[in-house]
């Protein structure tokens, strides 16, 4: 998946100034919360398939509980938050969850697969209005979608929620998972968001489940048809060769095992209340019902995010280190050890700097 | 001329957070303000701000401004009737 942590551009300069001045202090200022596992879709390349109707024997954080957390992440620093699941509205509680984390003053970002969004729902949002709700497309035919989701009828209930919230002006944006299963509809799934307005994102990354499970990745795109895709795509790809750019004469420590935000600005809280670096890198959690989540960010995630990586590493001499989409918590997923090179991202990485031109210094 | 007794109150649907030393003001509903922006104060409008609790007066608060940064009266004074305008139009504030 894509990482979610990067607030983007589109709130004037006010993300900038103040990613510039939290600098490399140690600041949560995102955060995202899973509310539940539940979901009412079945869709084949799920990563969280295996609790989409609750783990068993594990108890969701209540009502209570959630806004405690809420009150200690803001207390900590915390503007973006990403409210996500499973699907999150299937919490009977969302509205209350919701209103009080406006009332924290939060920024809200909102990930789910609309199909459950009905009239109501969307004059909620339109009275107290999140930053951004993304919405999750799989397909653009009725067969393609649910296909995927498995579920008769989710196709027309997504559509409609979308436009349940895009006639009330609500920020909305459309993604995808570019796979197997909906490569075909890509651009006609582009194009309508394009004709709605609002903003289109695709991820390729599909990554194996959280237990380990690698059904996922069988729906995986081979890298260079990814790469045919996106040479097609040219904002894509001036973006892409904008961020080559800006990382080109960056020095990354190969001995550090983490390298990216997760830590360090931002951090991730499971629907049972479990602190991790993020969605990604949970095999080491803090316990946010035994703990204070600033004991967890100040001592727990800091020890974390300082871990060193393994000497003999290969990749800790790889020169695409600094635009390497290598991610421990993917390596556990799929190896189940943090320092194993994932092949895909590494064929990914390798492939967009020799068709989008990279040149390390 | 504005009336120096008056008394604001900080609009409950104007939520303000403080990050990284910056004052931030989110509103939680439509009606306030505009959602597609969040507004921060610089330093002397978050003193100003945070002294807007319905019990001092404009009077009041401009005089602390003064002291706390050893400014002009009335260009605090001219500040602060700028401020008070601008967090009334993203409807900030309540006029008691």
């Amino acid at each position: 998946m894509d990482c979610p942590y990067i607030p983007d551009r589109k709130l004037g300069d006010l993300s900038y100034k103040l990613l510039e001045k939290v600098g490399r202090n140690r600041i949560p200022i995102a955060g995202s919360i899973e509310l539940t596992f539940r979901c009412n879709l079945r869709c084949q390349h799920c990563y969280v398939s295996h609790g989409h109707n609750g783990m068993p024997g594990k108890q969701e954080l209540s009502l209570a509980e959630i806004k405690r957390i809420f009150d200690q992440i803001a207390e900590g620093g915390t503007l973006w938050l990403l409210i996500t699941g499973g699907e999150p509205f299937m919490r009977r509680d969302f509205k209350e969850i919701y209103l009080y984390a406006k009332q924290k003053g939060f920024l809200i970002t909102l990930f789910t697969n609309g199909t459950l969004i009905t009239p109501r729902m969307a004059d909620f949002f339109a009275e107290y209005r999140p930053y951004k709700i993304d919405i999750t497309l799989y397909g653009y035919r009725k067969e393609t979608y649910e296909n995927v989701t498995g579920i008769p009828g989710s196709y027309e209930k997504c559509y409609r929620g979308i436009e349940l919230l895009h006639e009330r002006g609500i920020p909305l944006g459309l993604k995808t998972m570019l796979m197997t299963l909906t490569q075909d509809e890509l651009w006609d799934m582009k194009q309508y968001a394009e004709e709605l307005g609002v903003r289109f994102r695709y991820d390729a990354m599909i990554n194996a489940g959280l237990e380990r499970d690698l059904e996922p990745v069988s729906f995986r795109l081979a890298p260079e048809d990814i790469i045919q895709i996106e040479l097609q795509d040219q904002p894509l790809v001036d973006e892409m060769r904008e961020y080559f750019d800006l990382r080109k004469d960056i020095k990354v420590d190969p001995h550090q095992l983490y390298v990216c935000s997760a830590g360090l600005r931002s951090f991730h809280i499971d629907p049972y209340g479990k602190l991790s670096l993020c969605m990604m890198a949970r095999e080491q959690e803090y316990d946010l019902l035994s703990g204070s989540f600033k004991r967890g960010w100040d001592d727990f995630l800091a020890q974390v995010r300082t871990q060193k990586t393994e000497n003999e590493r290969e990749c800790n001499s790889c020169s695409l280190i600094s635009i390497c989409g290598q991610c421990p918590g993917w390596s556990y997923i799929e190896h189940g050890d943090e320092y194993t090179k994932v092949d895909y991202l590494c064929q990914m990485t390798h492939l967009r700097a020799e068709k989008f031109g990279f040149i390390h210094l | 001329m504005q009336n120096l007794n008056k008394r604001y109150l900080q609009d409950p649907n104007m939520v303000s957070r403080v990050i990284v030393d910056e004052t931030i003001l989110v509103p939680i509903r439509q009606n306030v303000g505009d959602m597609e922006s969040i507004y921060t104060l610089n330093e002397t409008a978050t003193l100003a701000w945070s002294l807007m609790d319905g019990e001092n007066t404009l009077e009041e608060i401009r005089d602390r401004i003064v002291v706390e940064y050893d400014v002009d009266e009335e260009d605090a004074q001219l500040d602060l009737l700028e401020l008070i305008a601008q967090l009334q139009e993203i409807g900030a504030l309540q006029e008691l």
